[in-house]
């Protein structure tokens, strides 16, 4: 008898078991619409990968078109239509294609189809220059010779040796591009329906200013992969539109900003998704005007601005302290935090250097800060007033639009910019190259504030000359150091970014360098 | 009546050439030019020089309007610069939501406007005509924007409802499409409600006060004929008159409510013209829009003599 009460014990915790963990995986298998239903801020500006970056069109060529390779989590690189590649000097590489991977349109990409897409963005194509290769150029300008050295390799050589160039590949700029559709349509891939790629989605219909679909690519090489029957992108310009339509289940995932938080709180139907961004805020200053080119003054502003209590009001929180090399850049970031007294908030210090520098309360300083674009800035730009007041400084702030704000953006380093200072938000990009050379050489092409310093050039110019990781590393600690130190800009807060989604999607784990990663994405509704 | 349209129509052209020139130095003023917008952060002087050149943006001014403004003559509004499409089909196309969205809300507004408004004439200084009044006025002060946004919140908290966001054609499925058409259409509507309701009013006040009302009252006639067939025919004129500004400024996009409510209207491309600093597409939209205007008022001054025969255009 006893033993049979056993058996009965055993026998129905078993089952129990079963049913509980049976009815876990079960529950986490696709179920439901398999289509994602994505509600997007802007319409895509354009639809050519090679000449179009902003991110509502990026959101779209990241579903259709696919790169050599591109950054895992962690930031090392991943082959994509590369398998594997070599780097036999330091100005060659030679990439081995993944063979049987096709085109939307059935056709088999080789070799042949990597030679060309770089041919287009340098324009050297028959088909010709596509206009704006401006912002490829600036990344693939180094390329002195691509070919093809059989079906599935490709050999690329530089003109010099650029660091750089690995990350730079990751870009959309340098998606593979299907010959035969480009030259069907005159060397232009304007129109929407021009959109051929090898990625996990292709194209189906659009209604512009309305919606993009996207349908699953059955071909696609990586197995099991996707598993969303596609995704449908609706634009929703207006943050309380997308907000409702989320919370009706009419779309699946949007970006809004951290003001929403506090709304979703509670609902069981809404999961939020952060992850850092590569993003900083800056005060960038007019180095023409003479106050400011006073090392001394800059270095205080640095020391009178409380970053903490940017990132609480600001960000309400979600943020972390920043140079221009975005915390999520992990070892090549310079810990100033801890490390340079610059970052440490201390009024008296800062007060005292202002003296020094002929600063007081009946000489205090006037100057002009443009404010640009994003609502964090406008607010980051006002505690900065109130934290500059502080320091014998009386800041007059202006609210620029867009098309003003990158007009003036470029003119930073003269006095016909009319602004001594401006706000902003950049980002760090995918390499210490772009946040460091880019931003603050000489000659580095979002130097706009008239910032030069000769031992930075050098460091920028053998960071990137070496392969070396643990070389460029070192050289890129010291030229932070110094532009810390010179403070030609000023860095605050690295933000989250937010995405908020149906709770019914899973597999879905943006980061960073790739925030369109839908391949293991799936619904359980 | 014939030489009257013609020599209107005659009238348009100089008034359109006044418009091209305006919207073309307008649009190159704003500051941003279309390279650096295009480029953005990687914008270079040589990078803008080179984009510029390929749009042609490198020629003078007067070079640019001269190939624009020929173009339009044949019929050629050009191609975006952005998506490369041809611009004049594009406005077609988007005109169709543009005109249906319009028509909707002019309905609309008319069903609630125009019966309320004589209502209102009618039992003046009552309860009726004050709610009415009150009604009016929110009707024309409250932005659409707020009402857009308000409808959205209160239908989707309360009602766990969002209207389609698939936008399909009238003809591809008319249920759909209404459906889609119905928020926005209401909106507009409402807030043209309210200015033709409190025209309606006095309008009408005005003409029940004259001497043939009280002749017709005196005939024996009963007050439906009075005020429909009498009264308000003659209150029309006004009325008309706003409801074609109405209409000839609708035509033109409801910009915020299409946005709003991701409609592919006229409206919508113009702004998305705008933010990509896009000259044909804007220039386009714009001559487009008020061709359609001048257009819409033709009709108006038209109309006014088939409702009051003394009026002829002979």
């Amino acid at each position: 008898m006893k033993s049979l009460r056993k058996f009965l014990a055993v026998f129905m915790a078993l089952t129990l078991c079963l049913a509980l963990f049976g009815g876990a995986f079960a529950e986490e298998e696709p179920s439901g619409s398999q289509v994602l239903r994505y509600g997007t801020d802007t319409w895509p500006a354009g639809y050519d990968p090679h000449t179009i970056s902003a991110i509502a069109a990026t959101r779209v060529f990241n579903q259709v078109y696919e790169t050599l390779i591109g950054f895992n989590r962690d930031m090392t690189y991943r082959g994509i239509l590369a398998e594997s590649w070599e780097t036999p000097d330091d100005v060659t590489y030679i990439f081995h294609l993944r063979q049987g991977v096709k085109f939307h349109n059935g056709r088999e990409m080789t070799a042949d189809d990597v030679v060309y897409s770089f041919q287009r963005i340098l324009g050297q194509t028959e088909a010709g220059d596509i206009g704006a290769l401006g912002s490829s150029e600036s990344y693939y300008g180094g390329i002195d010779t691509i070919e093809a050295l059989d079906d599935y390799t490709v050999q690329i050589v530089l003109k010099a040796p650029n660091a750089a160039f690995m990350s730079n590949l990751t870009s959309t700029y340098g998606a593979i591009v299907c010959r035969e559709v480009v030259e069907e349509n005159d060397g232009s891939l304007s129109a929407v329906d021009t959109m051929c790629g090898t990625g996990p989605f292709k194209y189906s219909e659009s209604v512009v200013d309305n919606h993009i679909t996207l349908v699953k690519n059955e071909d696609y090489w990586q197995e099991g992969a996707p598993i969303l029957d596609g995704i449908t992108y609706y634009l929703l310009a207006d943050e309380s539109a997308r907000l409702a339509a989320l919370r009706t289940g009419d779309i699946d995932l949007c970006s809004l900003s951290a003001m929403n938080l506090a709304d979703v709180e509670g609902d069981a139907n809404i999961q939020v998704i952060s992850y850092q961004s590569n993003n900083y805020t800056y005060l960038g200053f007019n180095l023409s005007n003479e106050a400011l080119q006073d090392v001394r003054v800059r270095q205080a502003m640095s020391m009178a601005v409380d970053r903490n209590m940017i990132i609480d009001y600001v960000h309400n929180g979600e943020a972390s302290v920043s140079t221009f090399v975005a915390p999520n850049l992990g070892h090549w970031v310079w810990d100033a935090v801890n490390e340079s007294p610059l970052y440490t908030y201390d009024v008296e210090a800062a007060r005292a250097l202002m003296e020094e520098a002929g600063y007081g309360e009946d000489n205090r300083l006037s100057l002009t800060m443009a404010a640009g674009l994003l609502d964090t800035i406008r607010d980051t730009a006002v505690v900065l007033q109130q934290q500059l007041k502080e320091i014998y400084i009386d800041v007059e702030i202006t609210n620029l639009e867009s098309g003003e704000y990158v007009d003036i953006w470029g003119i930073m380093d003269t006095p016909e910019a009319g602004f001594d200072m401006m706000c902003g938000q950049n980002g760090s990009g995918t390499d210490p190259n772009r946040a460091v050379s880019f931003f603050f050489s000489t000659t580095g092409g979002a130097n706009v504030w008239g910032y030069s310093n000769e031992r930075v050039d050098e460091l920028c110019q053998l960071a990137v000359s070496t392969t070396d990781e643990a070389e460029r590393e070192a050289y890129y600690m010291e030229a932070q150091q110094i532009i810390i130190d010179e403070s030609p800009n000023l860095f605050f807060a690295s933000p989250m970014e937010y995405l908020f989604a149906s709770s019914a999607l899973r597999g879905y784990e943006p980061y960073a360098a790739d925030a369109s990663i839908f391949t293991e994405a799936y619904f359980v509704r | 009546m014939k030489n009257y349209i013609i020599r209107r129509i005659l009238q348009l052209i100089p008034v359109l050439l006044g418009i091209s020139i305006a919207i073309f130095a307008v649009l190159r003023m704003i500051p941003g030019g279309f390279a650096s917008g295009m480029l953005g952060i990687d914008a270079t002087p040589e990078l803008i020089a080179q984009v510029n050149a390929r749009y042609g943006l490198d020629q003078p001014a007067v070079t640019q309007y001269f190939q624009w403004i020929g173009g339009v003559l044949r019929g050629d509004f050009g191609q975006s610069f952005r998506s490369g499409a041809e611009i004049l089909p594009e406005i077609l196309t988007r005109f169709q939501v543009t005109l249906e969205l319009t028509i909707l809300a002019a309905v609309i507004s008319w069903v609630i406007a125009l019966p309320l408004g004589i209502l209102a004439a009618v039992k003046r200084n009552k309860l009726v005509d004050r709610v009415v009044r009150v009604v009016a006025l929110l009707g024309v002060s409250v932005p659409g924007f707020a009402l857009s946004i308000l409808i959205i919140l209160v239908l989707s908290l309360a009602f766990n409802y969002y209207p389609p966001l698939n936008y399909v054609g009238l003809f591809e499925d008319p249920l759909r499409n209404l459906e889609i058409m119905f928020l926005p259409a209401l909106i507009l509507g409402t807030s043209m409600a309210g200015s033709v309701m409190r025209m309606t009013r006095s309008s009408v006040l005005e003409v029940l006060r004259q001497d043939f009302i009280k002749t017709v009252r005196a005939k024996g006639a009963s007050e439906r004929v009075a005020i429909f067939k009498h009264a308000l025919r003659n209150a029309m004129i006004p009325i008309v008159t706003l409801i074609g500004l109405q209409m000839g400024s609708l035509l033109g996009g409801a910009v915020v409510v299409e946005q709003i409510f991701s409609l592919p209207g006229l409206g919508q491309m113009t702004l998305t013209g705008i933010n990509n600093r896009d000259y044909p597409v804007v220039q386009g939209c714009v001559l487009f829009i008020a061709f359609v205007y001048v257009l819409v008022n033709l009709v108006v001054d038209l109309l006014y003599a088939y409702i009051d025969p003394r009026i002829s255009y002979d």
